[in-house]
């Protein structure tokens, strides 16, 4: 069986890849929070990026044309006030971000490994 | 995989603010450091700007410290004839150092080494529990 099969784990799966993304994201706004003219950026909520996903168009070669909206990185500048060098990150948000997805990764990996206890009763051990 | 790029973009945040602090540390040692011969110029303040650099390998933007430059601004005179330094009117010329503005850099250093501090703490502890998968 392989383990991907299963929704819960193939959403989780996906899930940790988007905190994975955005903690890589966010740790270089922090890192540049006094570089000059940096913008702070991040990735769109993954509740978003889920809906968006859908049934997309299938790519039967790679050198095809990317169907419209699959080839978008999500990731988008952020607003914020800027400093007098042209900086754009408060650290204060980016820290709470920071919590968000801490909190969020803790929850996936929380559910997968109750999940995977499940399957390890399921099978006797 | 990206957390242990995440842990290399805060390390080299950590690391420019450590080079900011070591300069911050000379202008303050350095405060009173005049020039000992008439007329001399006295120490000159260090200033530090960051540059975000392209790891093209790992695609990823770390910070660097990009120049360490010199304030151009004028010296402050002070009257002290008998100072060695003293030029013909009797002023010495004294560093450009003002340690408000030196301490309040160093505050705003520690908090951002702070920040990348907890970003990385946050991190590690998303690694360890994916490595808790194991067990």
């Amino acid at each position: 069986m392989d383990l991907s099969d299963v929704p819960l784990f193939a959403l989780a799966d996906r899930r940790l890849s988007w905190v994975d993304a955005r903690q890589t994201l966010l740790a270089q706004n922090i890192a540049n929070a006094d570089t000059p003219h940096w913008q702070a950026r991040d990735l769109k909520p993954f509740a978003a990026t889920l809906a968006a996903a859908g049934v997309p168009l299938l790519r039967t070669d790679p050198a095809h044309l990317a169907p419209p909206g699959a080839a978008a990185p999500g990731i988008a500048a952020q607003v914020t006030e800027r400093a007098p060098d042209g900086n754009g990150v408060a650290i204060d948000k980016e820290l709470v971000k920071i919590a968000d997805t801490d909190a969020a990764h803790e929850l996936v990996t929380g559910l997968t490994k109750k999940y995977l206890s499940l399957v390890r009763t399921a099978i006797g051990r | 995989m990206n957390l242990s790029r995440a842990l290399d973009i805060s390390a080299a945040g950590m690391s420019a603010q450590t080079t900011r602090l070591r300069v911050i540390a000379e202008n303050l040692a350095n405060q009173d450091s005049t020039g000992s011969t008439p007329g001399a110029a006295a120490y000159r303040r260090k200033t530090v700007s960051f540059a975000n650099r392209l790891d093209q390998a790992a695609g990823i933007d770390l910070v660097q410290v990009a120049r360490i430059g010199r304030d151009p601004s004028d010296f402050p005179l002070r009257y002290d004839p008998s100072h060695p330094a003293a030029d013909a009117r009797g002023y010495v010329r004294t560093p450009n150092v003002n340690s408000f503005v030196e301490v309040m850099d160093m505050r705003e250093a520690e908090r951002s080494y702070n920040a990348n501090l907890a970003v990385m703490q946050s991190t590690r502890g998303m690694l360890e529990r994916t490595i808790e998968f194991l067990k």
